[in-house]
């Protein structure tokens, strides 16, 4: 099993290499958020109904996609794992599921803030609101799994078994909390993203996602890099064991 | 494919007389379904709220804890017993062992679901009037949708260390959607309203059970397979 | 227009904490790990 993997010595300085590559690319999409940042609240025209708190949606829409994104290539990726057993399928599923899970928590707590002041509730039971919440919960049972078994090829397997139910599980969610509303359709009909976006707050949208997705990049990158430094050292282990 | 079917009820049947043998699941469940009668009961202002309304949503908190308590239950005959590993040295095929499983997980929730029934129709003053047939099609596809991938996560579960608290870290997301549906339509027609008002809501239902209980028999040999 | 941008200064507040934050750990934790071992002493 080890055979496809070259020696320790190279692993190693293979991973430290990437290691420092992620940090790097992730260090430049920082300060592309700073950017962004920047740019959204000095440079992007502000909505006259919603006031300043509809700037969150130029933070809160990126993460959003971008856990979705990436709970989508964990979910496939993994799949690929089952059929192709490549241990490197299951380092990058985990991996970026540990970077999704922060991207997460940052959607689940911008979308709040920023329904309190338009909706006038923290929370409504309405479908993408709930999706957060049950995304959240399914980064968290794959994490929680890996973290419950030790043999390294059952946690992949199992956690691989979540990611792929877990992906085919979001449409239903979403279509049942819509299904759900047609009947208790929500109080307020104030739509956060108006379905005509003025240009410039497509623009600072898009570089916000184009800055998160690099961040990603870089911390996935990382990850990865740290995952096979951990396996190096384990396998070198069993060797001297 | 007459044999695989074969094979999984043998072992659905051999699940269930170990499960027999043991009451304590059937009757803490039971006990469950009888606080949740009283609590929401009493729990109340009677001018305000029905009982009746608050029938269907009690029912199914009763039948979501029903199908924990039967997936749970897994556990103590499988560590006791080390029963999985020992099907699993004789040739069978996974996915006759997921639909034996399956079945005999459903079979234990379903008679919780019968013995919980009467009782809610007797306190909770529901009239059932021609209900009866649509609530028990709901109660089977809600439940199966609950218990199809519960059974899964199930088998993984037994093999970590926390296993009772995984069960339902992992399960409950996957209870969202069956829940929603059954509780609307069984909402719906303890109403009076026909199976046809509430069609958006069954084919949802039905769809998710399909796609699961499939995905689920296919998957599920890369959870027992080395 | 409303007067809510606490609402904005808290969520973009929150939001670079949790970025930064995460950030930070992860370049310690990435430090801690790759760090080359002590050469071992001559025999």
């Amino acid at each position: 099993m080890t055979g496809s993997l070259p020696a320790p010595g190279v692993d190693v300085a293979a991973a430290r290499r990437l290691v420092r590559i992620g940090l790097r690319l992730s260090g430049l999409g920082l300060a592309a958020l700073a950017g962004v940042y920047v740019l959204a609240i000095r440079f992007t025209p502000t909505e006259a109904s919603q006031g300043l708190a509809q700037k969150i949606f130029y933070l809160h829409v990126p993460a959003a996609w971008t856990a979705l994104l990436i709970f989508s290539l964990v979910g496939i990726v993994s799949a690929l794992y089952l059929w192709l057993h490549d241990p490197r399928l299951d380092l990058f599923a985990s991996a970026s599921a540990e970077v999704g899970v922060m991207f997460s928590a940052v959607m689940l707590t911008t979308g709040p803030i920023w329904a309190k002041p338009i909706w006038g509730t923290w929370w409504q039971w309405e479908p993408r609101l709930t999706l957060t919440l049950f995304l959240f919960f399914l980064y968290v049972g794959y994490l929680s799994l890996r973290s419950a078994v030790h043999d390294p090829a059952e946690r992949a397997r199992f956690s691989a078994v979540v990611a792929i139910l877990g992906l085919v599980l979001v449409p239903f969610v979403h279509l049942s909390v819509y299904l759900w509303r047609t009947i208790h359709p929500m109080p307020i009909v104030l739509k956060p993203s108006a379905p005509s976006l003025p240009p410039e707050m497509l623009r600072t949208l898009l570089i916000g996602f184009a800055a998160t997705l690099l961040f990603y990049w870089g911390l996935v990158t990382v990850r990865y890099g740290l995952g096979l430094v951990t396996r190096a050292r384990e396998a070198e282990a069993m060797r001297n064991a | 494919m007459g044999d695989a079917i074969g094979l999984a009820l043998a072992i659905a049947a051999k699940d269930i007389r170990a499960e027999l043998r043991s009451r304590t699941a059937i009757l803490s469940a039971l006990v469950f379904a009888a606080l949740v009668l009283v609590v929401l009961n009493f729990s109340r202002d009677p001018t305000r709220l029905s009982s009746a309304d608050l029938a269907p949503s009690a029912l199914w908190i009763t039948f979501a804890f029903a199908a924990m308590t039967a997936l749970n239950r897994a556990f103590t005959t499988e560590r006791e017993n080390a029963a999985l590993d020992g099907l699993l040295l004789a040739p069978v095929p996974r996915e006759a062992l997921y639909l034996g499983k399956l079945l005999a997980n459903l079979a234990f929730v379903g008679v919780i679901e019968a013995v919980s029934l009467p009782l809610f129709i007797v306190f909770f003053n529901v009239s059932m009037g021609g209900a009866l047939p649509g609530v028990l099609a709901v109660a089977a596809l809600g439940t199966v949708g609950f218990v199809a991938v519960g059974t899964v996560f199930s088998a993984m579960a037994v093999r970590t260390r926390f296993a009772e608290l995984m069960l339902p870290v992992l399960l409950l997301p996957f209870m969202l959607p069956p829940l929603i549906g059954a509780v609307q339509v069984t909402a719906a027609l303890l109403e009076g309203r026909p199976l046809s008002a509430v069609g958006g809501w069954l084919r949802l239902l039905a769809v998710y059970d399909v796609v699961f209980v499939t995905l689920c028999t296919l998957i599920f040999p890369a959870v027992v397979n080395e | 227009m409303p007067e809510n941008g606490g609402y904005m200064a808290a969520a973009y507040g929150l939001t670079a904490a949790i970025y930064v934050g995460y950030w930070l750990r992860l370049r310690a934790r990435a430090r801690r790990d790759t760090a080359l071992p002590p050469s071992s002493p001559a025999p």
